[in-house]
């Protein structure tokens, strides 16, 4: 069975993105450097400081938070792929026909349920 | 030693132009005191009386203007005795560069700042930019980055110094990469048809840089205000993901392909915002959040903490960081809303297939930038429930109705 939208070896078109990417990078680097030059530089103490709202900067500036929303982050990880299953399927949907929807449907109830009960679990901070 | 004075300071800033010029002007100008009869020779070659009657046909013709734009990518291949590009003209660089790649959507969003600028004014009854430029501030962008080209680049004392540069840097490459995947039509565009074929989910490979160069950012700024910022920022680019990529998915279905182009030749019959209503609400709803536009402006929630995850960038890195790079985005999530659900460049053809997707995209823009007048901030978590819960249901309801239109051959 031939799928229509996946006959193309994909290489070229890595590739040209990457070569986007290192042109914009390319191309940041003149916007830095134009007011490196002709900018007047005063540091002084109170201007390189961390920044507290005009406050003497006191303690680290890299304090240990309280992560009551990490569940989100771990849940994530795990759906985020599995979405990611669903687009195989989508492409090659018109192929397989209605019965592959229903192998699909058990597959979402199954992630549905999970991430339900996952969100039950989320949403009680003191676990957190 | 006393401080250096203005006067000093000001001398020395000459030297240093005087020193930079003396540096690249022998670059520029040695190769042509040496080359110069050639270079000569090609101009006459391109600016023969043929030439310019063509160009000037082109020019007018607003089908073939764009044809044109494509042609100057070729370069030296113009300028042979034919006129016509030979096979060995490669466009690519001009494509990635200029026309449908950065400069000419960096030149867009400029004034895109200015539109947002004046919009937001006029709904709130003020001015808006009014000085610079006649016509009610139009030149205001130009003065922004020039001001901004004048001023100190602070980087703070306990910033770690690399990482703090390369955020404003990367997130240009990235930016600049994700252009390459928004064709502009069948004949402009720089991923070309028969490489896109996976087109979508590379953009969202692309796109999964992002939640990591900004907690990069916010990290490398080491600033109380950054670092709770880049965390809102993580879990608000996290939890709307994901009902994002489930709203894509119901078009994935109908038309078998993660290929833009394919994706819009078939709605020739009619558009996806139509059967795909929900989907459609979704996306724009989760394209909100992905740019962290108001109401889901929490990363950046100038009233809470500061700036969020921006707050230590100043000068020409906020310009990178706040005046380029989400406006870009911007452009590329209201084009990749026009490819899947308002048939990109389809459109009556009174006008080229260019103009339509511009016009197209400039509407979602538009919509965009509405939200942002005249909404309140939502909380956290709120923000995440309505992600997780809301978004992602009415996204699977819809991935069922796609599944049917598709397996009924509605569409």
């Amino acid at each position: 069975m031939q799928v229509a939208g996946l006959k193309t070896p994909m290489g070229e078109e890595f590739v040209l993105i990457f070569y986007a990417a290192v042109f914009g990078v390319a191309a940041g680097v003149p916007v830095l450097i134009i007011p490196k030059i002709i900018a007047l530089k005063k540091p002084s103490v109170a201007k390189l400081a961390t920044f507290e709202a005009g406050q003497v900067p006191t303690g680290e500036s890299r304090v240990r938070l309280m992560m009551q929303y990490y569940a989100y982050l771990l849940m994530f990880v795990v759906f985020d792929v599995i979405s990611m299953f669903l687009f195989a399927w989508a492409v090659a949907f018109a192929g397989l026909g209605l019965s592959s929807a229903l192998v699909i449907a058990g597959f979402l109830a199954i992630i549905l349920i999970a991430m339900g009960y996952a969100l039950y679990l989320a949403g009680k901070r003191e676990l957190w | 030693m006393s401080e250096p004075t203005d006067f000093e300071e000001f001398l020395k800033r000459v030297v240093t132009i005087v020193f930079w010029i003396l540096l690249i002007v022998p670059i520029i100008v040695l190769p042509l005191l040496f080359f110069g009869s050639e270079i000569l020779q090609a101009l006459q070659l391109l600016v023969n009386a043929n030439s310019i009657f063509i160009l000037i046909n082109k020019a007018q013709n607003p089908f073939l203007a764009f044809e044109l734009m494509d042609s100057l990518g070729q370069g030296p291949c113009i300028a042979t005795a034919t006129y016509q590009p030979s096979a060995g003209c490669n466009p690519t660089f001009f494509r990635i560069v200029i026309f449908p790649g950065f400069t000419f959507v960096a030149l867009l969003t400029l004034w895109l700042g200015w539109f947002e600028r004046k919009l937001a004014a006029k709904v709130h009854m003020r001015y808006g930019p009014l000085y610079a430029g006649r016509i009610s501030g139009v030149l205001q962008p130009i003065a922004d980055i020039l001001k901004l080209l004048g001023k100190e680049l602070i980087i703070p004392a306990k910033a770690d110094k690399p990482f703090f540069i390369a955020v404003p840097l990367l997130t240009m490459g990235i930016s600049a990469a994700l252009l390459t995947l928004i064709p502009l039509s069948e004949r402009v565009y720089v991923v070309p048809p028969a490489s896109a074929s996976l087109g979508l989910l590379v953009l969202f490979a692309v796109l999964g840089f992002y939640p990591i160069i900004i907690l990069m950012g916010a990290w490398a700024s080491s600033n109380k205000f950054s670092f709770i910022g880049g965390l809102r920022a993580l879990h608000q680019l996290v939890s709307y993901e994901i009902p994002w990529f489930l709203a894509v998915l119901g078009v994935v279905v109908l038309t078998s392909s993660l290929d833009p182009f394919q994706i819009v030749r078939a709605q020739s019959k009619i558009w996806f915002i139509v059967p795909q209503f929900i989907a459609a609400f979704v996306f724009l709803t989760a394209t909100l959040a992905e740019l962290e536009r108001i109401p889901f402006d929490l990363p950046e929630a100038d009233t809470e903490i500061v700036f969020g995850w921006l707050t230590e960038y100043g000068g020409m890195f906020w310009g990178i960081l706040f005046g380029l790079s989400p406006f870009i985005k911007l452009y590329v999530f209201s084009g990749l809303f026009t490819i899947l659900f308002l048939g990109g460049w389809l459109g009556p053809a009174f006008l080229p297939p260019e103009i339509w997707f511009i016009l197209k995209t400039f509407v979602v823009i538009t919509v965009i930038m509405f939200s942002r007048v005249f909404n309140p901030r939502i909380r956290i978590d709120l923000l995440i429930r309505v992600g997780w819960v809301y978004l992602i249901l009415l996204a699977v309801i819809n991935l069922f109705i796609a599944v049917g239109l598709k397996a009924f051959g509605v569409l």
